[in-house]
């Protein structure tokens, strides 16, 4: 069964200009200026249950629109959207029980009352028998390390202590998918690495569906082997990460560092055969050879190297996701989509 | 049901919130009875200097000035929207009501509720003794079913105009001033509308009804027949306003644009 299912989702937003000048403002009182901006244009994909998907893009390329369309928080312009069977915006109230939602920028909470009573009213909002809220929250509780915090008010915890406190109480009525925007934001590495845990670990054990949007692409490595990603609107790539790195990631790259001159030029002409092309950091003295993927070609590049001069350091990277998807949207791939 | 029952764990979940700042509590219960008593005290000044109102004695002014307390407390207890566009559309509140399975309008009723303000009802309460006292009114078995009644009539006359006030901010996003304009003219549903001209009176009847929030109700009480009509129709006017401010609510939601982040 499919968790989400989207086609042709479309959401415009008037985006009104004011004219310059005291007549221009008492001109815009009776007519102003307005174009039509889509912010989703027309998109479509499919997310099967117990999924974790990422969904990535740079500010304002729609992804906080698309996701208030999937939870029911915007009505689309058109499109059709059907969230876990429902219409999200048509049959809100009910539909809303069978998800959670993190924004990391705002909270479920409230601020005033301790954590735990802020549980117990959602309890109720949710309508979750006792003995479901005792099996399920003990371990998401214990889990995420939270219980010294539950007798606090919330105004009085930490960004990472919150966040915790926010992902548990997303999950009180234990729902089938979850919506998570920029969870991490903000946080340090260890909260970081137990949220990553727990996420695995509820999809899991519950075959919970994970739609999350970062802007730290180390939560999508750890977490997604499916990425969707979204520039103006428009999805440029979805499908595997790993696969996006392999039709992306433009080769490796060589480092070296000689304990004697080296020369560019002759470098260069030892590898004209394999397609190397070498770069120098003046500098540092370093010598990069870039490659294509290919494991022959590299080793012999090394090997040729390393019989003409001597050799300090040598290093080989990989461009990282980051790297890959900044390279992406430099070169506005629309045409890939 | 559910509604009943999630009116209640919200109400407890206020008075917990509230007894946790209990020094605050207490100045706030004592300045809210202090202001009360002031309130009741310019009222009676104000009016020992008229007699007669357009054939509205003194007592019965204040008497309508009482009736008027009791919705207008009971309104601001659950009906602070005020400030709706601003916390709820500006700030993106909204988007955390829309997430969660409870009516949004009823959500925001039960975050914003301020029960302090029911302490209004006991002054309202108590001036309409003092004034019907001296106009030797007398009390009907009747009487306190059709108080509640016609009180519960003005209250979703106020929230439905008050409603109908904040949905605005779901189609036009600039802030508006018009909600403390609004409460200005809610206040002259406290004085006998026809002291005004006739324009102001058709307004305060079908346009903006805050008449059926003080005299057309009062009326009723003060045993003044030729107005029965309107106090009768209080009931049905609060139920035409509070569901079509719900109506226009639900399409405004609809629009919501949410906000950037």
């Amino acid at each position: 069964m499919n968790a989400i299912e989207v086609n042709g989702l479309r959401k415009e937003f008037k985006a009104y200009s004011s004219r310059p000048g005291l007549s221009g403002a008492f001109r815009d009182l009776f007519t102003r200026n307005y174009k039509i901006v889509p912010a989703v244009n027309d998109i479509n994909f499919t997310v099967k249950q117990g999924e974790m998907v990422g969904y990535i893009g740079e500010n304002g390329a729609g992804k906080s629109t698309t996701i208030k369309m999937l939870t029911g928080i915007l009505t689309p312009t058109s499109g059709q959207v059907m969230v876990n069977g429902m219409n999200p915006h048509k049959e809100r109230e009910r539909f809303v029980q069978t998800i959670g939602v993190v924004f990391g920028q705002r909270s479920q909470l409230w601020w005033d009352i301790a954590v735990q009573e802020s549980f117990r009213l959602l309890k109720k909002v949710y309508k979750v028998s006792d003995a479901d809220y005792n099996e399920h929250m003990d371990h998401v509780i214990k889990t995420l390390d939270i219980e010294p915090l539950l007798d606090k008010p919330v105004r009085k915890l930490s960004l990472g202590q919150r966040m915790r406190c926010e992902l548990a109480a997303a999950l009180i009525h234990n729902p089938p998918l979850l919506f998570l925007d920029e969870p991490t934001i903000g946080l340090d590495v260890l909260v970081k690495l137990k949220i990553r845990e727990f996420l695995k670990e509820i999809n899991e054990k519950y075959n919970t569906t994970i739609l999350l949007t970062t802007h730290d692409l180390t939560d999508i490595e750890a977490l997604c082997e499916r990425v969707i990603m979204l520039d103006e609107g428009n999805i440029i790539y979805d499908g595997a990460l790993r696969s996006l790195k392999e039709k992306w990631g433009e080769g490796k790259e060589i480092s070296f560092e000689f304990l004697e001159r080296a020369e560019l030029a002759r470098l260069q002409t030892l590898t004209e055969d394999l397609g190397a092309k070498w770069e120098m950091d003046e500098k540092d003295q370093i010598f990069t050879a870039l490659t294509g993927d290919d494991d022959e070609v590299i080793s012999q590049v090394i090997a040729r190297t390393v019989a003409a001069y001597k050799v300090r350091d040598v290093k080989i990277n990989e461009p990282s996701t980051e790297e890959i998807i900044r390279n992406i949207y430099e070169k506005g791939m629309m045409h890939h989509g | 049901m559910f509604y009943v029952r999630m009116f209640f764990q919200y109400v407890a979940q206020y008075m917990k919130t509230r007894l946790e700042y209990r020094a605050d509590l207490v100045v706030e219960i004592f300045s809210d009875l202090l202001f009360q008593a002031v309130n009741l005290i310019f009222i009676l000044v104000v009016f020992a200097h008229t007699d007669f109102l357009n054939g509205w004695n003194r007592d019965e002014i204040i008497f309508i000035y009482g009736f008027f307390l009791v919705p207008y407390a009971l309104f601001s207890a659950f009906f602070n929207i005020w400030d709706f566009n601003e916390r709820y559309i500006v700030k993106g509140e909204m988007d955390r009501i829309l997430t969660r399975p409870i009516h949004s309008l009823f959500q925001i009723i039960l975050e914003r509720m301020e029960l302090e303000s029911l302490f209004g009802a006991i002054t309202g309460l108590a001036v309409m003794f003092y004034a019907g006292s001296r106009l030797g009114l007398e009390v009907n078995w009747y009487d306190p079913l059709l108080f509640i009644v016609l009180v519960i009539g003005g209250v979703l006359v106020y929230a439905g105009i008050f409603v109908m006030i904040a949905c605005i901010s779901f189609w036009a996003d600039a802030r508006t001033s018009i909600m403390p304009m609004m409460y200005n003219i809610g206040n002259y549903g406290r004085y006998p509308v026809d002291i005004y001209n006739k324009v102001i009176r058709f307004v305060l009847t079908w346009v903006l009804p805050f008449a059926f929030v003080g005299v057309y109700p009062a009326a009723f009480f003060l045993g003044r027949d030729e107005w029965y009509v309107y106090s009768f129709l209080t009931p049905f006017m609060g139920l035409a306003f509070f569901g079509l401010s719900v109506y226009i609510w639900n399409e405004g939601v609809k629009r919501y644009r949410g906000a950037g982040n």
